[in-house]
């Protein structure tokens, strides 16, 4: 389809210039090395294979997540939302965790989703962690909305940071939105987030070079996983 | 009083089964212990089925007859047993003084829970109505607050690590990944859940001391177990497996009006009891299964059964006695650490690892060689309702 | 007179102080017991802080011990402190009687211990 740019100029909403996230390596519970970077507009067709076999599992509300995250990150391919940015988790250049955001003014952010692939090892968490600290201490912001769709998110943020409930509506329709605040975070940091900077080349080469993802029923199993008879 | 063996075990893999209701998994694992006794077509005298939830997380009650109904196992006697955590080692120790009594002859005893059909803090909430309903439950103290509060005394006056804490949680989940029906089949790093300063993330502080990783999971599953008179064992003409002794004990509810927190009474009384009928020595175990909902318990009971002096089971520990191998191999399972924590299944699951290691039917890499003697120990509350197993293998 | 409002069992026979109530003392079995109530500072004889809450409870956390009254009365309760950091072994704490949890919108009162106060 041709794209009419002056057309264009009209239809793209306008962007907010973000510095760049530092990439980090975080160690896991398992011993496995976790590459924490962000991600750029051309990889979303390869991240969209991921999040695409989520669409269809209903387990901790994995469907829900993944089909907004799914249109967050496609928008976001296409010029369509105002300042949006995505970070991965990666593990041996496997794709295990995507989080993504906007941002609402150069003060204010707004988070999106988080979808882990891989369970069980706090994945979401880190994940969840990295994007604040984008936010906060990189990009410069004061305040970050937040929303949950599942009890393992509101679990996880709501009440660990805490976050602070408002009226303030959600993107999409949902339940209000909580709000982060930079005293909270910095409060928070020390136990919430981690990683090594500079991550060791070898594994920010082998992570940048490509994002592997695993097959469909790999992933299905991976976070939908059925215990057999 | 006769002497009982096991004629059939079985049980389901233990994680999230939510395609699962709680009569499936009771069923299912019931039906693979019939099949293993041989009684696939069969039938029973008596069904005891170890259930702590079903009333309130499945809003469901008179399990065990509806169990009986469901196997076609009609129109035999059946009890369900509510006993906290140690509900599946009562339900054994019932369906063994059944047969020991002389009035049934073989007897089906099953154990199962689904607590993942609720949230965690409803699960949380669940398990801590175990505590005293005026002087603890109000307070919002959980399970593994009160294991919070026994570690740090247990720290204090015994001289228990962190390091001890950890060697238990990578011993069990290592053993976790070689068991198919363990819920947690993840190997831990010692760096990524503490030397490493993400750990504070990885396993954060539960219950201080206690971190994320010294603790159970929540889980769903069921386990099975068909007990006889030795008569029939003998006639099926291979090794079977007797129930050599049990003990059972009781200790205050409130752990504010124990005299001495740190002294696992219970633990220590059922195991005597045990050892004392079945005419055996703590020296005398091949393999234990413990109940180590938390770490510091593995560490307690290894202590208390008589395995070692106080103070000397967290080295021990340490230094590898109680893996694979060692001196005395506890929780070769994966035990409640790795294996889960289906509160009503893990008394009767106990059983049937113990079974399986006294047949010798486990693969290399989890069995102990020529395992001929075995102890379980089912902790129920917080240490207040206690019961212990010395199972023993009888050569055809 | 204590303002702890925690009915507490000494028992008449042997003076074996009980809480909660038992109908036969755990010591000797008698079934005859003088009331009285906590009095006093409480030493803390072990403490714990507690995230994974209960259903029921909107905090991060909760500081929880046991302390022992000056009168031998020994009772769980909640913990007034920001962290475990500043609490130890053996630490005298002054007790109150305070809200421990909202049922239903409405208060529960219970033992709250409260540091250096």
């Amino acid at each position: 389809m041709p794209i009419d740019m002056e057309l264009e100029m009209v239809l793209r909403p306008p962007q907010i210039p973000m510095p760049p996230y530092p990439p980090k390596v975080i160690t896991l519970a398992n011993g496995k090395q976790m590459v924490v970077r962000q991600a750029e507009r051309e990889d979303v067709p390869t991240i969209l294979k991921s999040v695409h076999p989520c669409l269809f599992i209903e387990r901790d509300y994995y469907d829900i997540v993944s089909a907004r995250l799914y249109g967050e990150l496609l928008a976001w391919y296409r010029y369509r939302v105002k300042s949006e940015y995505c970070l991965i988790g990666q593990i041996d250049g496997y794709l295990v965790g995507i989080v993504n955001g906007r941002l609402e003014n150069a003060k204010v952010g707004m988070s999106y989703h988080t979808l882990a692939i891989d369970r069980g090892l706090r994945i979401g968490s880190h994940l969840f962690a990295a994007k604040m600290e984008y936010h906060i201490d990189y990009i410069g912001q004061d305040e970050i909305l937040i929303v949950a769709e599942s009890p393992i998110g509101f679990r996880r943020w709501m009440v660990e940071y805490p976050l602070e409930p408002t009226t303030i509506p959600h993107e999409l329709g949902g339940g209000d939105s909580w709000l982060l605040t930079r005293e909270t975070y910095l409060k928070a940091k020390s136990r919430l987030v981690v990683g090594d900077r500079p991550v060791p080349k070898p594994l920010l080469d082998e992570a940048m070079a490509d994002i592997k993802f695993a097959d469909d029923d790999t992933i299905r199993e991976h976070i939908a996983g059925l215990k057999g008879r | 009083m006769r002497d009982v063996a096991i004629l059939g075990v079985g049980m389901l893999p233990f994680g999230r089964r939510d395609e699962d209701t709680l009569m499936d998994m009771l069923a299912y694992a019931s039906m693979k212990a019939l099949d293993d006794a041989g009684l696939g077509n069969g039938s029973v005298d008596a069904v005891y089925v170890a259930n702590m939830g079903g009333g309130m997380l499945q809003h469901q009650t008179s399990i065990a007859s509806s169990l009986v109904d469901r196997l076609s196992l009609l129109p035999a006697a059946a009890e369900t047993i509510e006993n906290g955590p140690a509900s599946g080692a009562s339900a054994v120790k019932n369906g063994m003084l059944a047969i020991a009594s002389g009035y049934y002859d073989t007897v089906l005893v099953a154990g199962g829970e689904k607590m993942r059909e609720v949230t965690g803090w409803r699960a949380t909430d669940f398990v801590a109505t175990m505590t005293h309903p005026q002087a603890e439950y109000p307070y919002g103290i959980t399970l593994p607050g009160m294991a919070g509060m026994f570690t740090r005394l247990y720290m204090e006056k015994h001289g228990v690590t962190r390091e001890h804490l950890l060697a238990i949680s990578l011993k069990n989940q290592e053993m976790g990944t070689r068991n198919p029906y363990a819920h947690v089949e993840m190997a831990l790093d010692r760096e990524g859940i503490y030397d490493s300063p993400h750990a504070v993330v990885n396993n954060p502080v539960a219950a201080d001391p206690l971190h994320l990783y010294d603790l159970c999971p929540v889980s769903d599953g069921a386990a099975a177990v068909v007990l006889c008179t030795v008569e029939q064992a003998k006639q099926r003409a291979k090794p079977y497996v007797v129930i050599a002794g049990f003990g059972q004990a009781t200790d205050t509810h409130t752990l504010a009006e124990r005299e001495d927190p740190t002294d696992l009474k219970a633990v220590t009384l059922a195991a005597q009891k045990a050892f004392a009928m079945a005419k055996l020595k703590p020296s005398d175990v091949s393999v234990a299964e413990l109940h180590d909902a938390f770490t510091i318990l593995e560490i307690a009971e290894s202590e208390h059964v008589g395995f070692f002096k106080k103070g000397e089971g967290g080295k021990a520990a340490a230094a590898g006695k109680t893996r694979l191998g060692g001196q005395i191999p506890i929780n070769l399972s994966g035990g409640l650490k790795a294996r889960g924590h289906p509160v009503g299944a893990t008394g009767v699951a106990q059983v049937v690892d113990i079974v399986w290691q006294l047949r010798h039917e486990l693969p290399e890499n989890r069995q102990v060689k020529n395992a001929t003697v075995g102890l379980t120990v089912n902790f129920g509350g917080f240490g207040n309702n206690v019961l212990a197993f010395v199972l023993k293998r009888v050569e055809a | 007179m204590s303002d702890i409002p925690i009915t507490a069992y000494k028992c008449k026979k042997c003076g074996k102080i009980h809480y909660p109530f038992h109908d036969r003392c755990l010591k000797c079995r008698a079934r005859e017991f003088e009331t009285l109530h906590p009095a006093g500072q409480a030493k803390l004889l072990t403490f714990t802080q507690i995230f994974n809450l209960p259903w029921g409870f909107d905090e991060r956390f909760l500081i929880i011990g046991i302390g022992e009254f000056e009168n031998g009365v020994k009772a769980m309760g909640q913990i007034q402190a920001d962290d475990i950091a500043g609490l130890k072994l053996g630490m005298k704490l002054k007790p109150t009687w305070a809200p421990i949890r909202r049922v239903y919108d409405e208060n529960v009162y219970g033992l709250k211990f409260v540091p250096g106060a």
